[in-house]
């Protein structure tokens, strides 16, 4: 081990001066490059990143340290380092390199502290499994605020699949609960998916000065829902909406490099059946069509921005009452901001707003006007890995 | 004594042999099983399934997911029945847990003793046939809690898990079947489960406690209480499918009852214990 003596005063040093990391000013290997590994008189291992274009070799030790600067377990999530290239301080500086302390390596997603603790700070929430709880409060045009009003959310499975230029998205249930009044809202299974056309439809191309080209791209994508469900409890009882079945043919006006934010129209049908206590039950199928926006917003997944609305018009098989006919409408438009605040053990807190308003003429007991809803709260998310690099 | 040596040599190894050297399981792994009950309160069944997801980078952290899927608790001669369609318990077991604190400049760790999770529950189905718990249906929609386990582990063998509940029931009268009333209960209430299973697995320990307070449409807020407590053992194998005997008591406010339990599980599917040898 050629490990020189001045590197081990040095990184011995170091341990003493643990406490003066916490500012994070500390440089960090990079976990993408190669990291040798170098014993000390003592026994100790050190991990070393050179940069040979900077003339700067990093160091840090190969272990966790305790408050005391002791070292304490292994790294968790470093790169293997290799014994095999021994490292030579004394001829390396004669090179014109530099030695400062850093923190070992730490993969994509994840960071370390000043003792080499590990932790999660990119966080993917299209990947997860969710519940919260938030203050609901709803404003009724001709009604009073209702202010007694929470709710609960859960998404008991999220994930993506992203293939090549195509991103699969798989929700099962998810849902929401609102008290006083009581309504629930549950999808059983949900898939849509993405497609990046790389072919153009159309290339448009100008002559009006210099000859351009533009293309002309038709992302065209699908959406499926099956198992969806409504409760609404009104002064005329209760109202069940079932939404057997719907399928839609998306466009996504605006992509991101990795498909996980999206601006897009879609379009379908669905079977549904409805009872409630007035009418009793009737069948409907519903054409649907909706303008979603669902994007993070920083690189980090902390802040996540969703907005839709909705317009569907279920067309019953018989006649259901004097005002609705055969027809209803409903209109919905939402839009939800998320951030995560906090994270326990790498699982992710995050404060959800969110505002909201409805109007429909299709539940007996539900007024024929707009109802707006605000919403605050707090999810709590287990799995949350790191976003896709891309 | 040579096979007698051989029996005591095995017996570390959760693999007994026999005098006439045939080997025999003598621990069980109780977390992947399909198996049906018999037993004071009725009858039952159930599958259940572990999964330990490791990660090569980083062994301290672990996942630890256990599901039961289509558990009939019991479904009694009255035709009273308590079933779920899907149980789950997930763990994040971790060496260290900590808070991460993401501020405005660099992320802060904050270390916390424990590990965290969820409970997650779906469809379960309680019909009660007497009066005096209302001759009703009751469906739970979906209960979840996000839990801190005390009792840190490694493997499944204990936990002492704490967390607030959020859960949703929908209660359905009968004649018509129509929808009655809506139990709500926005993290308002608590639970606490305890499980210890012994080392070779053939005694297993529960206690769980549910309490606190839920929104119900009929009678607004309403205190619930549910408690449970059960001890499996078991006491013979035959053709390594092991039989156990069941013991517990369960007591639910929402229904007012108190249902104590004697019985008896048989496995008719099982994952052999990881560390029997082959046979």
């Amino acid at each position: 081990m050629r490990l020189s003596s001045s590197l081990i005063g040095a990184a011995i040093a170091v341990l003493g001066c643990a406490s003066a990391w916490a500012d994070g000013q500390v440089p960090m290997m990079d976990h993408e490059k190669p990291v040798s590994c170098a014993r000390d008189t003592k026994g100790k291992v050190w991990r070393i990143q050179c940069d040979q274009a900077a003339k700067v070799c990093l160091y840090a030790a190969n272990d966790e340290l305790d408050s005391e600067g002791d070292r304490v377990k292994p790294l968790e999530r470093a790169r293997d380092c290799a014994f095999d290239a021994p490292v030579d301080r004394v001829k390396l500086e004669a090179d014109g390199f530099t030695f400062l302390p850093a923190r070992a390596d730490a993969p994509w997603g994840w960071t370390r502290d000043e003792r080499g603790r590990v932790f999660q700070v990119n966080f993917d929430l299209h990947n997860r499994i969710y519940f919260g709880a938030g203050y609901t409060p709803r404003y009724i045009l001709d009604n009073p605020f209702q202010s007694k009003r929470t709710s609960i959310d859960f998404g008991f499975l999220s994930f993506d699949v992203l293939d090549g230029p195509t991103r699969h998205r798989f929700r099962f249930v998810q849902g929401q609960v609102h008290m006083e009044p009581f309504s629930a809202e549950m999808v059983l299974a949900h898939y849509d998916v993405s497609h990046r056309f790389t072919d153009p439809l159309l290339r448009i191309t100008t002559f009006v000065g210099e000859p351009q080209r533009h293309d002309l791209r038709l992302n065209l994508g699908m959406w499926d829902e099956a198992g969806g469900l409504e409760l609404h409890r009104t002064e005329r009882g209760n109202a069940q909406l079932w939404k057997h079945a719907s399928a839609a043919i998306t466009l996504d006006l605006w992509q991101s490099a990795n498909l996980d934010s999206y601006v897009r129209l879609r379009t379908g049908l669905g079977l549904e059946g409805q009872h409630d206590d007035v009418q009793g039950y009737h069948s409907a199928l519903t054409a649907s069509s909706a303008l979603e926006i669902d994007t993070v917003l920083d690189h980090a997944g902390f802040h996540n921005l969703r907005f839709e609305f909705v317009h569907e018009l279920p067309h019953y098989f018989t006649q259901i009452g004097d005002n609705t006919g055969k027809f209803a409408t409903r209109l919905r438009a939402r839009v939800q901001y998320e951030a995560i605040v906090l994270a326990i053990n790498d699982q992710p807190v995050s404060l959800k707003i969110a505002a909201g308003g409805e109007k429909r003429d299709d539940i007996p007991g539900i007024p024929n006007q707009w109802a707006f809803v605000a919403d605050a709260g707090l999810r709590f998310s287990l799995w949350a890995p790191p976003r896709s690099r891309l | 004594m040579l096979a007698a040596t051989a029996a005591t040599a095995h017996a570390d190894t959760c693999t007994g042999v026999t005098d006439e050297g045939a080997k025999f399981e003598t621990c069980f792994d109780l977390g992947n099983r399909v198996s049906v009950t018999a037993g004071s309160d009725g009858f039952g069944g159930g599958i259940q399934l572990r999964q330990l997801v490791k990660f090569d980078d980083d062994p301290d952290l672990n996942w630890k997911l256990e599901h039961d899927f289509a558990t009939l608790e019991r479904a009694s001669l009255k035709g009273e029945v308590d079933a779920a369609v899907y149980n789950g318990r997930f763990l994040r077991h971790t060496r260290d847990g900590h808070i991460v604190l993401p501020g405005m400049g660099t992320p802060r760790k904050v270390f916390l003793p424990f590990d965290i999770g969820a409970v997650v529950e779906a469809g379960r189905v309680t019909v009660r046939n007497d009066m005096a718990s209302g001759n009703r249906i009751q469906v739970g929609m979906i209960k979840t809690a996000p839990v801190v386990d005390l009792w840190r582990s490694r493997d499944f063998r204990r936990r002492l898990v704490f967390g607030p509940v959020a859960r949703w029931d929908i209660g359905l009268s009968r004649d018509p079947v129509a929808i009655s009333r809506h139990i709500v209960a926005p993290f308002s209430m608590g639970m606490a489960s305890f499980h210890l299973e012994s080392h070779d697995g053939l005694l297993a320990f529960d206690v769980g406690v549910e309490g606190g307070s839920a929104w119900t449409s009929d009678r607004k807020w309403t205190p619930l209480v549910q408690g449970s407590a059960s001890i499996e053992r078991i006491v013979l194998a035959i053709n390594e499918r092991p039989i156990a005997l069941l013991v517990g008591i369960k007591y639910d406010s929402e229904f007012n009852e108190t249902i104590a339990r004697v019985g008896a599980r048989i496995v008719l599917f099982h994952v052999a214990d990881s560390r029997v040898a082959h046979l």
